[in-house]
């Protein structure tokens, strides 16, 4: 699942400890949802969209 | 306090309770080291409480279940194949039939656990009869250490 949180985290100024924080995780996993490594429950997805002030079908995409 | 402060004190305190419970053992003090091992989660869980931030979410989770499961069965293959060899030369070594049998029934006694939790977490989490079946499997694990008890 491909997904543009560096771009609208870089948009933001915020690093991803900040992301982390903002969403209620631990920076490793903004790490790896970065990397694409990682799928995240629909509650992280929306938790990290709300963080970077988007939606998730902006945020990630599906296809 | 900081999660990487967290986990220094943690593998800390883990080898210091190891050490003082692996002495206990060897002194032939059994009652005590259960008692180390509740002041020591207590203290854990309290320490667990003062980290600033999160200290696990929900990869660390996912990645805890599939370790678990992975271990488990890594356990039960190990476990079941060593039961078989420790078994099959019981009349070399008298000492080796009761290691084997405790292998057997640990290995047992994980499944019958983690099929309990399995069932728990996957159909019975949603339904009312939570209740009941918690109270169920308690009393049915209850049950089988009497009778291995009685059995010993």
């Amino acid at each position: 699942m491909a997904n543009r949180i560096k771009e609208f985290r870089n948009k933001l100024n915020l690093t991803q400890d900040d992301l982390a924080k903002l969403a209620g995780v631990r920076r490793e996993t903004i790490v790896f949802l970065e990397q694409d490594k990682y799928n995240p429950s629909l509650k992280l997805a929306h938790d990290v969209a709300k963080a970077l002030k988007s939606s998730i079908p902006e945020i990630f995409n599906l296809e | 306090m900081t999660l990487k402060q967290y986990q220094v004190v943690k593998i800390t305190f883990v080898v210091f309770l190891a050490v003082i419970f692996s002495q206990l053992i060897d002194g032939k003090n059994y009652l005590l080291p259960i008692g180390v091992m509740m002041a020591g989660s207590l203290i854990m869980m309290l320490l667990r409480r003062r980290v600033n931030g999160v200290v696990a979410d929900e990869r660390d989770y996912a990645t805890g279940g599939k370790a678990a499961l992975l271990a488990m069965q890594i356990y039960g293959w190990l476990a079941a194949s060593s039961m078989f060899v420790f078994y099959g030369l019981k009349d070399t070594n008298p000492a080796f039939e009761p290691i084997g049998m405790t292998l057997a029934f640990s290995t047992c006694l994980l499944m019958l656990i983690y099929s309990a939790i399995f069932r728990y977490y996957n159909r019975v989490k949603l339904m009312d009869g939570k209740l009941i079946y918690t109270v169920a499997v308690l009393v049915f694990f209850l049950i089988m250490i009497v009778v291995a008890f009685k059995n010993f």
